[in-house]
């Protein structure tokens, strides 16, 4: 991932600091796009690629905290840094409670934004992965027949397949069938691989 | 004996015989007789003579006299049970009762009862006869003692509030009424004095003054705390922009222009001198650490109108509370709820001063989704409805001499304790705020 393709947003209704704010990390070799209103950036069709977000706390109508809810609300994971020109503590505390990756007061460096922004995109790179992750694994399930989910399941809950066996009626040699088969199409090479797969893509057992 | 009998009725038996017609026997005969003779007998004596006629006019009076002492002495006896009954009730009484004899020149006194030593702390050989005014101890306005004297002089009453020091110099505010007692010839004879302790109410009411003070003073602190960090905010915001586009030109410079560069760098640098006084300024006016302590709202409200309800009155408008009984309670800051409180009433009298009919201002209180609200709701001229979206920014004020803080620190106090402040128009007329508050959770210290 190359910092040309990476995507500084920025939100802050001082249409100065917006200009300021992107001739500064344009020099810097990012890409940045600004908006005056938290409305116009949910309403903006996000790239791909990594990005974080500078937001300003305190916006009319919509302001950063109520942003930070929205896209959370929307699913919309992109790290935040927080920039505010009034010394408000609980608010910062609220924001960075709420999962924001850094609290700048204004004005603030260009190093210290430059070394805020860089956290954020690790962030956001492991975010980006997770999620691909997440959605291959969803993607192995959804290849898993009924019955090999159910095993799939019953496994992840930590069940022997002599278990599984007794429990559904079915001889021991019909579950590691369908046992063999799951680790094949999950693509897991152990057992303990299998549960990891189970978690991440927040299958609960049923419950018994 | 019956000799001495019989001998006394022969004398006067031939007398009597004439007059005896019928033949009688001799015995019914002589028992007639002696019937007849003490007849006449007692008659004779019944004749009034000169003597008899003096000794029965005199006994007659002595009769009178005799009755009417009786009299006397009844009504002398119910005189002194009314005397007695009157002392009695005079020395019950919670307030302290005085008389000063008005005919002599030092004003001094002849009665107290016991309530007026309890409060003076003197014992009733102290006062007795000594000048009223001594009891007011040194330190007690000479002024209200001259009024007193002046009413006195004047044979007139006096009413009002002192404030005195008991024996042990203690400070206590005393109702004072005076009045003149008159005897028959219409002449000031005495004065008797009614005195009331209404110590504890007057400290009541200091502290309702006080509390008022420190009110106003954190409102007006608070005010300019806020205005402060207002300022700060706009001014960090230009500060940011010449902050960022010096350091993007210096970099786009890189190598060339050292001298350019040299002026940039200084740029930065003032840049960021500007920002430290903004942070010193700013902590300089941090607001105190806020007391979150477990409140009732009814209370708190009950309170603060208090403080309110002589401006209420004297703007003859009328505070009415629809307080709902026993609701949870909430865990806030007294004083800056107050604050919020205040503030809400303080724009509807505001509101309310454009010649309404109806000059209500109506607090309501209820619990709705584990929150408490608080409505504030008046009868007043309603806020236009451009200026909604506006009315808890910062600065932005429609009042001709408002500064535009009160409802944006409202706000923030209310969201600092975890609540919600917003407006709406009554359709029937008037705005009505309303807050909420979180009900305190039953862990939560």
């Amino acid at each position: 991932m190359t910092i040309g393709k990476t995507i500084i947003y920025v939100v802050d209704d001082d249409t100065s600091v917006c200009e300021a704010l992107k001739l500064l990390l344009e020099s810097h070799g990012f890409k940045v796009r600004t908006f005056t209103r938290a409305e116009d950036f949910l309403s903006y069709n996000h790239s791909k690629a990594a990005s974080c977000l500078i937001l300003d706390l305190s916006l009319p109508l919509m302001n950063g905290l109520d942003l930070q809810e929205t896209m959370k609300a929307q699913g919309l994971f992109i790290p935040i840094i927080f920039v505010s020109g009034h010394g408000d503590i609980p608010q910062s505390v609220k924001a960075m409670k709420a999962g924001a990756t850094d609290f700048l007061p204004k004005p603030f460096t260009q190093k210290d934004l430059l070394n805020a922004i860089d956290r954020a995109l690790v962030k956001n790179k492991n975010q980006i992965k997770r999620k691909s992750e997440i959605k291959k694994i969803l993607q192995r399930i959804k290849s898993l027949s009924p019955r090999e989910l159910e095993v799939f399941r019953l496994v992840a809950k930590g069940m022997l397949s002599k278990q599984i066996a007794y429990k559904r009626g079915v001889s021991l040699q019909t579950i590691k069938v369908h046992r063999g088969r799951v680790m094949n199409k999950m693509q897991a090479k152990t057992v303990t691989e299998l549960i990891r797969f189970a978690q991440k893509a927040g299958i609960t057992p049923p419950t018994v | 004996m019956a000799n001495n009998k019989q001998s006394k009725l022969k004398i006067k038996v031939p007398a009597i015989s004439k007059k005896v017609k019928k033949p009688v026997s001799k015995n019914s005969a002589l028992k007639a007789e002696r019937r007849n003779l003490l007849r006449r007998a007692s008659d004779k004596d019944k004749t009034p003579t000169h003597l008899g006629k003096v000794l029965l006019q005199q006994s007659q009076d002595l009769k009178l006299k005799n009755r009417q002492i009786k009299k006397w002495v009844e009504r002398n006896d119910l005189a002194e049970e009314q005397v007695y009954i009157l002392t009695k009730a005079m020395e019950s009484a919670v307030d302290g009762i005085f008389l000063i004899d008005a005919q002599k020149q030092d004003y001094p006194i002849v009665y107290t009862n016991k309530s007026f030593q309890k409060m003076t702390g003197y014992t009733k050989n102290e006062i007795l006869g000594k000048n009223y005014f001594l009891l007011y101890g040194v330190d007690s306005d000479p002024l209200i003692i001259n009024k007193i004297k002046r009413a006195m002089r004047k044979g007139k009453s006096f009413i009002g509030e002192v404030l005195n020091f008991n024996k042990a110099g203690k400070k206590c505010w005393n109702s004072l009424r005076l009045s003149p007692v008159h005897d028959l010839m219409g002449e000031v004879s005495h004065y008797v004095g009614i005195k009331t302790d209404i110590t504890l109410m007057r400290q009541r009411e200091l502290k309702i003054e006080e509390q008022r003070h420190e009110l106003l003073h954190v409102t007006r602190v608070g005010k300019l705390a806020e205005f402060v960090s207002s300022l700060a905010h706009e001014i960090s915001q230009p500060l940011t922009a010449i902050l960022a586009y010096a350091q993007a030109a210096q970099r786009m410079l890189k190598s060339k222009e050292p001298k350019l560069k040299e002026a940039l760098e200084c740029i930065i640098n003032d840049d960021k001198r500007a920002a430290a006084v903004i942070q010193r300024l700013r902590s300089l006016l941090k607001k105190g650490v806020s007391e979150m302590k477990p409140l009732d709202i009814n209370t708190l409200i009950n309170d603060t109108v208090m403080l309110i309800a002589t401006d209420a009155a004297v703007r003859h408008d009328v505070l009415k509370l629809e307080l709902k009984n026993e609701l949870p309670l909430i865990c806030g800051d007294q004083i800056q709820l107050q604050q919020v409180i205040l503030n809400l009433i303080s724009n509807s009298f505001d509101a309310l001063d454009n010649g309404q009919q109806i000059r209500e201002i109506i607090i309501n209180t209820s619990v709705k989704d584990n929150m408490i609200i608080v409505e504030v709701r008046d009868t007043g001229c309603g806020i236009p409805v451009k200026n909604l979206p506006k009315l808890f920014t910062r600065f932005f004020t429609s009042k001709q001499d408002g500064l535009g803080m009160g409802l944006s620190i409202s706000r923030s106090i209310v969201e600092s304790h975890g609540g919600k402040l917003n407006v709406k128009n009554n359709p029937d007329g008037g705005a009505i705020f309303y807050f909420s508050l979180p009900i305190k959770q039953k862990a939560e210290v």
